[in-house]
């Protein structure tokens, strides 16, 4: 029983490989590649998201992640791949001023988006706040070193970085145009054969919302943050569950959901991720940084 | 959506990436661009069959290499530039040996025309700064004319990559041996089996082309292109085979001249193209062209395209182009008996002649499982011309005779682009 599902066009021009992986449905469509041929491709990309999954998840023990996470202040010195997700979310905290921190899974512990949940106590909240911050880490690689206590979760950019190199391993390999579709997190390297563009929904979780419009792909990359089904609603207000880690709260304003297109999906995240942040002011940071999206309110 | 221009957090991505971005092909090997276009005339004129290929890779940093060869061959007659007359007429052949015979009220036609022409290029580009650098060699030979050229183009992008700016020049150096040697412009052709009196030595031609064109994305489904382009030759001009009949006032030939052209050329084109994405599927392409010369030759060229892709594979694209021009300034049809010698430039060939075009084409191609894509092409040429530079000593007397230059072609383009 293999892990993937393999599914040829009707009009048998391009194979559509699904599987799951990082909590997300997954699929990889791939022009001029036949069912047999698929499976090939399946193993690439299957494989590259669970390794993805398997070395910076911060659930699974025995993981660089899990090395840092349980080194009680002791340095750990890292490969060059985490090095380079350490360094790429060093420069989103400096980039939003703080407001996005790799350190800032911790809030989970208080925060619930279930929808049942009540929101946390202010007490609970400013009590884990001594556990947040990137400035408090002594990152110089290769060599990491946390405060006792705090953790890292590079859940944040682990999916979009997934997706462009499993995009990386497919191209070098595949005859022509290939999307990689991780639960709403795209790339693509080329137009279709046809000159045709790959027409996506934009949603979250693979589900397109409803009422929004087809994007057109043709290459590079598209993320999407937030999650308009995710929040507390309390006294009337919403809050939204993009946490502000100078605060240790939701950030006001914040937009349901933040769909951008970049060069490459990581990129695309980043700004999507940011934008998000700023709450309100999410489309001014956009258009400061002459991106490309969509935003619901 | 379109991609716009990489900032600290792009660049910062594609470092994440180990400095490899999806937006950037990977090195993929080569691919490779065949073509055979069949060209016929009908009138049993010229026909030609020209092979050709292209083979193109693309390396890493945004660097690429590509190398093309073509050949023509080209069999037929072509239009000698005399004109139909009463009575049968005889032309000695370029290389003085032998001769030919047109009969009465047909336009004569020298069938000694054969010819294969081989032509080759290479272009490499590679980034310089902020611009892109793109240097090309070609060089083209048959057995009467060598061609050796080279030029750069420097492109640049401004306006987040909405614009580009396209500057560039190529310096062409013509050698032509004519058979026989180049004949003295307006000099007398000899009779059959009479001594050539032809210079026995290679002219030759330089060309100097300059060119600006700006690219501006107006939506992402739009886009428009202008460019200008100078265009400079200098040295031997003219077609050494091509002559202009010497008729007197009853527009019978007295005898031929060699056609004599001016040693300098300078041309203006302006071309202006807009190519829309149209029903998220279709595209059309729109282009305009205006050429202007020194020698009073004026043209227009109106070109339209419209790739229908009726399914994912497959696509069918019908072309229409409509082009005219004005005559030369030293076009004659024919020269009244005495004025070769006091011309200083005059020629018959029809294709400096006023003339309208229109082609009308269809083209249909299919992309293979493997990704890659055949395609052919089916085309309908035809010319027609009005009169011009008529001695009017003769007028009345040529009035009666057909003497605008016609010309109807069928053209078959099959092509093949595969990666290997």
């Amino acid at each position: 029983m293999k892990p993937w599902a393999v599914q040829a066009t009707p009009e048998g021009d391009a194979v559509c490989i699904r599987f799951s992986a990082m909590a997300s449905p997954c699929e990889v469509w791939i022009e001029h590649v036949s069912e047999p041929q698929a499976a090939h491709f399946a193993a690439i990309a299957w494989g590259e998201a669970q390794r993805v999954e398997h070395t910076w998840s911060r659930y699974r023990e025995g993981n660089v992640v899990h090395r840092i996470n349980t080194a009680n202040g002791v340095a750990v010195d890292v490969d060059d791949e985490t090095a380079r997700l350490l360094d790429f979310g060093a420069l989103l905290h400096q980039e939003s001023q703080g407001r996005f921190d790799l350190t800032a899974g911790v809030l989970r512990r208080v925060w619930r988006f279930d929808g049942r949940s009540p929101l946390p106590k202010p007490a609970d909240v400013a009590g884990l706040m001594d556990l947040v911050g990137w400035h408090r880490a002594l990152w110089r690689a290769p060599t990491l070193r946390l405060p006792a206590g705090m953790e890292i979760d590079l859940g944040g950019i682990g999916k979009e970085y997934a997706v462009d190199r499993t995009l990386a391993l497919l191209q070098a390999e595949a005859p022509a145009a290939v999307l990689v579709n991780f639960g709403g997190d795209l790339a693509a390297n080329q137009p279709r054969t046809d000159g045709r563009a790959w027409r996506v929904g934009i949603g979250n979780d693979g589900q397109p919302a409803p009422g929004t419009p087809l994007i057109r792909l043709t290459k590079g990359g598209i993320a999407t943050s937030g999650d308009a089904h995710r929040c507390i609603v309390s006294n009337g207000i919403r809050y939204g569950h993009v946490l502000d880690a100078r605060t240790g709260w939701p950030v006001p304003g914040a937009p349901h959901t933040v769909t951008v297109a970049a060069a490459t999906c990581s990129q695309a995240g980043a700004l999507s991720t940011l934008a998000m942040l700023q709450g309100s002011a999410a489309e001014t940071y956009l258009d400061q940084q002459c991106a490309d999206y969509h935003v619901i309110r | 959506m379109q991609l716009k221009k990489t900032n600290a957090l792009g660049a910062a991505a594609l470092t994440l990436l180990g400095g490899t971005s999806t937006a950037q092909a990977e090195d993929r090997g080569w691919v490779f661009d065949t073509a055979t276009l069949i060209y016929s005339e009908l009138d049993g004129r010229v026909s030609a069959v020209e092979p050709k290929l292209r083979a193109t890779k693309t390396l890493a940093n945004d660097r690429s290499f590509s190398v093309g060869a073509t050949v023509d061959v080209l069999a037929g007659a072509s239009p000698n530039g005399a004109i139909a007359a009463d009575t049968p007429q005889t032309f000695s052949r370029p290389s003085g040996t032998g001769q030919y015979t047109t009969a009465p009220g047909e336009l004569p036609l020298d069938d000694t025309f054969q010819d294969t022409r081989i032509a080759l290029d290479g272009s490499f580009t590679l980034p310089v700064g902020k611009q892109t650098l793109t240097t090309s060699l070609s060089a083209s030979n048959e057995y009467d004319y060598l061609s050796l050229a080279a030029g750069a183009v420097v492109s640049r992008d401004f306006n987040q990559r909405n614009t580009t700016v396209s500057v560039g020049a190529n310096l062409a150096s013509d050698t032509i041996d004519a058979v026989g040697g180049a004949p003295v412009p307006l000099s007398i052709m000899p009779a059959p089996g009479q001594p050539t009196g032809r210079a026995e030595a290679s002219e030759d031609k330089q060309i100097v082309d300059l060119l600006v064109s700006v690219t501006q994305i107006l939506s992402p489904q739009s886009l428009m292109q202008i460019s200008y382009s100078l265009s400079q030759s200098d040295g031997y001009l003219n077609d050494p085979y091509k002559i202009i009949s010497v008729v007197d006032g009853n527009g019978d030939p007295l005898r031929y001249a060699y056609e004599g052209r001016p040693e300098t050329r300078v041309k203006h084109a302006l071309f202006a193209q807009y190519k829309r994405f149209v029903f998220d599927r279709d595209v059309l392409d729109i282009s305009f062209r205006l050429l202007t010369d020194d020698w009073g030759i004026g043209s227009q060229t109106l070109d339209m395209t419209y790739r229908w892709n009726f399914s994912a594979a497959r696509y069918l694209e019908p072309h229409v182009r409509y082009y005219r021009q004005s005559a030369a300034d030293f076009y004659r049809i024919a020269l009244f008996d005495g004025e070769e010698n006091q011309l200083e430039f005059a020629s018959a060939d029809p294709r400096l002649g006023q003339f309208d075009a229109v082609t009308l084409g269809l083209k249909y191609g299919q992309t293979l499982k493997s990704g890659n894509e055949w395609n052919l092409r089916l085309e309908g040429y035809t010319q027609q011309g009005s009169t011009d530079g008529v001695p009017s000593q003769a007028a009345t007397a040529l009035a009666g005779r057909d003497l605008d230059p016609t010309l109807d072609a069928v053209m078959l383009t099959a092509g093949y682009r595969f990666r290997w």
